[in-house]
């Protein structure tokens, strides 16, 4: 509409206009009003042009009556305006709905188009993740972008995201790409808990609100984050929040969306024997109870028959099946947000409020999430030269019940799915107490707790107060030189606190326990930017200087008692015995840095990036180190004049930089404490286990890279590859050493990290016809690191463990080699079977990796007039996890694969060690899974094939026409029917998620332990404009 | 011109602001400083630090699971029972009990804490040759419990990790570290004589409170042990040794005894293994017997009554089948007084001394009078379990407590050794290991796990797989000194060199 109207205005002025004139004016985006720079304007049939500066302003001059002015712009229709005298011109260009994502976000807000870089950059849209919504706002991006890989472990309501861009590049540290919003860098880890449990906190991206998000760019190489620094090496994640847009109407929005979450996958449990050993029930002792100590707690009982027996209470019952544990333990959870936005543009000033509104509970019985957004943009123009722009968001968020994970006693996936088959859930929850208010439990191992018992008596709460807020002033000095400020804070409070009531089995916890912990964290950024750009015949130049200063401290203040003196009194003075915790860490960043493009003729761009950091985290003479980048585009067909509607256009790009990177703080020096023994007259000393290094170097990255966008069919396919490769070096890290030099590990230089990958995007329309439309979007992504080096005679550095089964980084081998226990074998690879007929243990070697062979998504898109269907399945062939919940399960005996030779005996595949000759004697399938689980620890078998496919998210909407709604006071509606994780369409390990780690490390997705069950959730949409 | 005016103001000021900036470098300095912990830290804390992990810790892990199992003490229900099957799949726990005691697994440990101690004391300036020597007989005990578990473990460049920047330190012959640990103790008791409330620990000494003459028997009467220990493998040098020790006090009543009381953290490993619940901590058959058989005084200190009012132990060594059948919930629990809150952690006592000065007046006629010394070790032993003086008499008026009974003079020892050592028992279980009493049979009945040791009682720990990974080549060359890395290849000192 604004574009005709533009167009009739234009042809009207023209109509009473003479000569040649100049004409200035501003080129703007339809539907934002946001400026557009280097758009390309030239007289038609002539080589005269211009193209708009950063504000979206031109000045063309030599303009003669009836010239057609050509206003072009990748991405966007090209516009042609006759000129007839007007003077000033202000144009509003349409994006081609053809090319998707044309212009991006590039580093420090700088929107670009994307033609001009050299490097791999994907961007998305805020409707990707705000339909379909996720808790956390990662995982709404996974298989979406090529190069990303994304999971999310059943961790409960507010569980943490696995991130990785382009693999893993460093040995030690998170890996994660850097998440900025709105220009300000978000404070941030991975989640989850090692082996020995306890509850997955989750990570800062759940703070991002999928309401607020306009759009995210995701950057994939050094090469693109080179201005970020180091906190940029693993790529940047650019979320761009919603600011006030023009709209029709009054400008309020309201969103509402309400999902349900159901138990989709658990393991697969055997209904036939129950509770006992050998075949036979638990002895009696003289008190009438069944001894329930290994191996009689295990489900190597007799067969299931309706017999009478005595049950783990004592009691005379019939020995049955009591039914599928998880279905009965679980229930369905829901999640319940509303959003509400006000938004608002002059020509001066823009702003938008809203508030979103989130309450969810889980599949576990009290794992509630409550998030309440608050959010305020604005921005104003104070005089044609100066303009400022200010944001504040505000996320109060409370989490109960967290899940218990892994080896924790209190995980109930874990105690439910070893819980013999015969044991009623009900007894179990009317038992949870004897007399004396102890813990009951059917089994007599301590270091598992009844789930009634844990859900009325363990408890967790946090609570998050988040505030980030962001300023940022603009002064234009001239037209071609202008300087930018901003300033932004990230802080963030966090409130935990959990109990333990008294009466646990363990006697050393059955006083009550109790902590409480409030942490402070603030991540300040603040930056300044001096542009300036010119031209000089056919190039365009833009250079910029700026600096940089990013400190980041944090507080932590924690309480912890034991031995409670009433019940129900959750405050550390009804504790006996206290500790209590306090500490600092601060550490400071400052930068300087250049930045410089050139382009010549809109066909060859060259940018380079060029920036000095300065760490506290270093040691002085240390502490200084460069990055640079320089990255090449060049529009072929341009170049050569090859455009033509089959091959329409064709770009390559190449891309080099060079990172450095410091560390976490005080890793330099060698310390003390003191340990904190109230009871003692006198100070005990402490030394830390790990060991400092006085001579630290910052690490670095070399990498580069090579790609190419290929349009064809008028855009209506179109490619986007990548082959990359990084080399870090001299990286920074704790290495393990032996315990005998009396410290675990030291801090050095060392080691080199080599990485390289493919990555491509597809995209596509397939059927476009007036009514409908069917795009299709493939992405690919194939990487792999290898650990060149590590320290001299250092053979391995254990990232990750779970029991005998680690992730390793070996030299010379792949990073993220799972290593475990193998069978022992011959030369020809058979096993060795002693005469008893069992399995021995062998070496321990590598028994898989956890990295896919490659992965991706595909999404198809179908609309039919207001009707759209989205449909995403993401898939990935190859990679390893280790189950350690299949490994319990098996040696309990509550696994359906535990049923193979209850009556006969199995036969051990392999040969007799003494004869040469093929085994031949049969073992009881206890006593199979006692020797190669609990003595032998053979995890061979539990190594499982990762690869799956997956149908990720279905969303159908439905758009109410305008023209129905046309009289009406609403402006839009659209209702959709949304979907995730809908089903497995193929999944190698069967029974188990492949990503239902209970840790977001990067090695985190290599280990499974007894994960809550893999949910799937549906829901609807609604999204109603004012 | 005035863009050009423009352009130099503003370049000026973004120098302006790179001058700012620059004065960040100060900042930076003042950053670099770990403000939540200390850079210097007084000797005396890393005393007791070491010293308070030297009674924590050979009290842990390997005591509460390995040893008391190995030594035939008790028997643990659960999972806790796995070592009494003379198995060896317990890389991780080989690997911290290996650690635990170097200090590599926490920030406490003995031989790091010792090790920094050693290096303040000889410091010029700090320098203080008596805190020196105490430091050291905690540091000999360390390594001497390594050594004991292990065999060939890093010695000389073992737990110089920070002191000397040595990351993969160099095994040690087992000879060579107890000739050298002999050594030290021999140049440490010299030093000591000369102890006062001046020159030594004030408070951080919670063992002795400075007294010089409880250290100089301490000191010496742990050189005992060790000489004593090696009695197999180097006969001369043990003899030599011993003389020189009978040369010197040794501890002699409870009141030398080397012991602690924790009170700072939850519970001492037995309470909390005890419990009211599972798992089961019940005292062993063989040891109930030994006590029961021979009317010892002491089975009501360290066993209490069983469900009906007697005292019964468990058997060792059962299989998973038998384990369950047979009732251990009917057995006797430890007694009270070795599993309260407050019960004591001993690391050297008198009894223990008595009864290996017995041993050496048999093995080396070192002038003084075996019998009397056994008597003396029963009777000490006694009295530090405040067992009433009319019991004493009663038994050292029985046969038992005379050598001239017909039993082996040897056994009769090693016998009174073995309950003497409680609740030490990893002590036991090196006394067991070495002298081969009391006997415990192989296990060759079919109700018993045989394990992998052929049902023998397990000689040493394994090198972990970590150990072998982070520290390969020398532990590679350890293993090729001392025989296979199984837990059936015997120390240096078991090696009998009669039979």
């Amino acid at each position: 509409m604004n574009k005709l109207l533009l167009t009739i205005v234009a042809i009207l002025i023209s109509a009473i206009t003479y000569g040649q004139s100049t004409v200035t004016g501003k080129v703007i985006e339809k539907g934002n009003n946001e400026s557009l720079p280097g758009v390309s304007i030239i007289i038609k049939g002539t080589l005269k042009g211009v193209t708009t500066d950063f504000d979206g302003n031109f000045s063309i001059d030599g303009v003669q009556e009836n010239d057609v002015l050509e206003f072009s712009f990748m991405g966007f229709v090209t516009q042609s305006v006759t000129f007839s005298g007007q003077t000033s011109l202000d144009i509003t260009l349409a994006p081609d709905s053809k090319v998707l994502d044309d212009i991006v976000v590039t580093a420090l807000n700088i929107k670009r188009d994307k033609a001009s870089l050299g490097y791999s950059v994907s961007q998305l849209d805020g409707d990707e993740v705000n339909v379909v919504k996720s808790n956390n706002i990662m995982e709404g991006l996974s298989g979406k972008v090529s190069g990303l890989q994304i999971s999310t472990g059943n961790t409960g309501v507010d569980g943490s995201s696995r991130i990785l861009l382009r693999g893993i590049s460093t040995i030690e540290g998170s890996n994660r790409p850097l998440v900025v919003i709105d220009g300000v860098p978000m404070s941030g880890g991975s989640g989850g808990v090692s082996m020995w449990g306890g509850t997955d906190s989750g990570d800062a991206l759940s703070d991002i609100n999928p309401d607020d998000v306009a759009s995210m760019s995701v950057l994939k190489g050094a090469g693109a984050s080179a201005a970020y620094g180091s906190l940029g090496m693993h790529g940047v994640i650019l979320i761009t929040t919603k600011s006030g847009t023009k709209k029709d109407g009054i400008g309020v929005s309201f969103g509402s969306n309400f999902t349900v979450t159901q138990i989709a996958l658990t393991p697969d449990l055997q209904n036939e024997y129950g509770t006992g050993a050998f075949g036979s029930f638990a002895p009696i002792g003289s008190d009438g109870f069944p001894n329930l100590d290994y191996p009689y707690a295990w489900s190597y009982g007799p067969k299931m028959q309706g017999q009478p027996y005595t049950n783990w209470l004592g009691e005379q019952d019939t020995y049955t099946a009591q039914g599928d544990p998880y279905k009965e333990f679980y229930q369905t959870g829901t999640s319940f947000t509303n959003s509400v936005a006000f938004q608002g543009t002059t020509d001066k000033s823009s702003f938008r409020v809203s508030l979103t509104d989130q309450r969810s509970e889980g599949i576990l019985k009290g794992n509630t999430l409550k998030k309440q957004t608050y959010g305020l943009r604005a921005s104003h123009k104070l005089t044609d030269k100066f303009s400022v722009d200010g944001k504040i968001t505000y996320v109060k968020s409370k989490v109960e019940n967290r899940p218990s994970l892994a080896e924790s006693s209190a995980n109930s996936s874990y105690i439910l799915s070893v819980k013999p088959a015969d044991v009623r859930l009900a007894d179990a929850a009317n038992n949870s107490e004897n007399m004396y208010g102890e813990e009951q439990f059917w089994n007599s191992d301590i270091w598992m707790t009844n789930p009634y018992w844990v859900a009325d008596h363990i408890n967790n709460f946090s609570d998050k107060d988040r505030f980030q807020g962001m300023f940022s002033a603009k002064l234009d000095i001239t037209k071609d030189f202008w300087i930018t400020a901003r300033t932004g804070i990230d802080y963030n409070v966090l409130e935990s606190s959990g109990y333990t009531d008294r009466g646990l089995r363990r006697s050393a916890s059955k006083m009550g326990l109790y902590n409480n912990s409030i942490s402070n964290s603030t991540l300040w950024d603040s930056n300044i930017l001096a542009t300036y750009k010119t031209e000089l015949g056919k190039f365009n130049l833009t250079g910029s200087l700026g600096a940089n200063y990013r400190e980041s401290f944090s507080s932590l203040i924690s309480v912890r008692g034991q031995d409670s003196k009433a019940n129900g009194l959750y405050r550390i003075s009804n504790y006996l015995n206290t500790f209590s915790n306090d500490s600092y860490y601060d550490k400071l960043v400052y930068s300087y840095y250049g930045l410089g493009t050139m382009s010549f003729s809109n066909y060859l761009y060259l940018d380079v990036t060029i920036r000095n950091d300065h760490s506290s985290a270093l040691p002085k003479e240390n502490n200084s180190y460069w990055y640079h980048s320089e990255n090449l585009s060049l529009l072929f067909t341009d170049l050569l004049n090859i455009s033509s509607n089959v091959f329409n256009r064709g770009k390559i790009r190449a891309s080099y930089a060079k990172v450095g990177n410091d560390t976490g703080p005080y890793r330099t020096e060698s310390t003390y404490y003191f340990s904190q023994y109230p009871t003692l007259d006198y100070p005990v000393a402490s030394i830390p286990s790990t060991l400092p290094s006085s001579t630290l170097r910052p690490e670095i990255t070399h990498s580069w890279e090579i790609g190419t966008e290929l349009s064809f069919f008028n855009s209506r396919l179109n490619f986007d590859m990548t082959y990359y490769q990084s080399n870090s070096i001299d990286q920074i890290m704790s290495i393990p050493i032996t315990g005998s030099t009396g410290y675990a590990s030291k801090v050095i230089n060392a080691g080199s990290v080599s990485s390289k990958g493919f990555e491509m995007q597809i995209n596509g329309t397939a059927i476009e016809t007036a009514d409908f439309r069917w795009d299709i979007g493939v992405t690919y992504t194939k990487s792999s690191s290898v650990v060149d080096e590590l320290a001299e005679g250092l053979q391995g550095i254990v990232l990750n463990r779970l029991w005998t089964v680690s992730v390793e980084a070996r030299p010379g081998e792949e990073f993220g080699g799972i290593y475990g226990n193998d069978f022992l074998r011959n030369k020809l690879g058979e096993k060795l079977i002693t005469d008893g007929g069992q399995a021995q243990r062998g070496e321990r070697v590598k028994l898989g990796s956890m990295n896919p062979d490659f992965f991706g998504g595909i999404t198809n898109n179908f609309t039919y007039k207001n009707l759209s269907l989205r449909t995403l399945i993401s898939y990935q062939v190859g990679g390893n996890f280790y189950s350690h919940g299949r490994y319990y399960r098996m040696l309990f005996g509550t696994d359906a694969r535990s049923l193979e030779g209850r009556e006969n005996g199995i036969i051990v595949d392999g040969i007799n060690e003494n004869t040469g000759n093929a085994n031949t004697v049969a073992v009881s399938s206890m006593s199979k899974n006692v020797s190669d689980l609990y003595m032998n620890e053979i995890t061979k078998d539990y190594i499982l094939d990762a690869s799956n496919v997956k149908l990720k998210e279905v969303v159908l909407t439905y758009t109410i026409p305008k023209s129905i709604l046309s009289k009406g006071f609403i402006q839009g509606i659209s209702i959709s029917a949304v979907g995730r994780d809908l089903l497995f369409i193929y999944n190698a390990a069967g029974d188990i998620d492949p990503q239902s780690s209970y840790n977001s490390s990067p090695t985190g997705v290599a280990l499974e332990h007894s994960s809550l069950p893999s949910t799937r959730s549906y829901g609807v949409d609604l999204k109603l404009n004012f | 011109m005035k863009n050009i005016q423009i352009i130099s103001k503003s370049i000026l000021t973004i120098l302006g602001l790179g001058f700012l900036l620059s004065s960040c470098q100060a900042r930076l300095d003042e950053l670099r400083e770990n403000p939540n912990a200390i850079n210097e830290v007084d000797d005396a804390s890393l005393f007791a630090s070491g010293a308070r992990a030297l009674f924590l810790e050979t009290a842990e892990e390997s005591v509460n699971r390995f040893s008391g199992h190995h030594a035939h003490y008790f028997v643990v229900s659960g999972d806790v029972r796995k070592p009494d099957l003379y198995g060896d799949g317990f890389d991780t726990y080989y690997e911290d009990m290996l650690y635990v005691i170097y200090g590599g697994i926490s920030n406490e440990g003995v031989i790091k804490n010792i090790e920094e101690v050693l290096q303040i004391t000889t410091t010029e300036g700090t320098k203080n040759e008596v805190r020196y020597a105490m430091a050291d007989v905690i540091g000999v005990m360390g390594f001497a419990v390594l050594t004991d578990e292990f065999g060939e473990i890093p010695y000389t460049e073992g737990g110089k990790g920070k002191t000397e920047n040595i990351l993969t330190p160099k095994y040690d012959t087992q000879e060579f570290i107890y000739t050298d640990l002999i050594n030290r103790l021999t140049a440490d008791i010299e030093v000591l004589k000369t102890l006062n409330a001046d020159n030594g620990y004030f408070k951080t000494d919670f063992i002795y409170n400075s007294d010089s003459d409880k250290w100089v028997r301490f000191a010496n009467s742990v050189r005992l042990r060790l000489a004593m220990r090696i009695r197999n493998a180097n006969e001369d040098l043990s003899r030599a040794t011993v003389i020189k020790c009978l040369q010197e006090p040794l501890m002699e009543y409870p009141i030398h005894d080397a012991f602690m009381i924790q009170t700072e953290s939850d519970k001492i490993a037995w309470n909390e293994l005890k419990g009211d619940g599972e798992p089961l901590l019940k005292v062993s058959d063989m040891y109930v017997n030994m006590m029961s058989n021979t009317n010892d005084p002491r089975l009501h200190v360290f066993v209490a009554k069983d469900n009906s009012g007697g005292y019964s132990g468990q058997l060792n060594g059962l299989t998973d089948e038998e384990f369950g059948k047979s009732n251990i919930k009917e057995r006797s629990a430890m007694g009270d007084v070795l599993t309260q809150e407050y019960s004591k952690l001993y690391i050297m006592t008198a009894a223990e001394t008595w009864l290996l000065r017995a041993e050496a007046a048999l093995a080396y006629g070192t002038g003084e009078n075996a019998n009397d010394n056994y008597r003396a070790g029963i009777r000490t032993s006694m009295e530090q379990w405040d067992v009433a003086e009319t019991d004493i008499v009663d038994f050292l008026a029985t046969s038992i407590a005379d050598l001239s009974d017909p039993m082996n003079d040897e056994e009769q020892i090693g016998n009174q050794l073995w309950l003497a050592l409680t609740p030490d028992y990893f002590q036991g279980w090196c006394s067991i290991r070495r002298t081969g009493y009391p006997k415990i049979a192989q296990r060759t009945d079919p109700k018993l796990d045989k394990g992998v040791t052929d049902g023998y009682v397990p000689e040493r720990f394994k090198y972990s797989s970590f150990e072998l990974s982070t520290n390969g080549t020398n532990t590679e060359e350890a293993i090729s000194r001392q025989g296979p890395n199984l837990i059936t290849t015997p120390l240096w000192w078991s090696k009998k060199n009669n039979n």
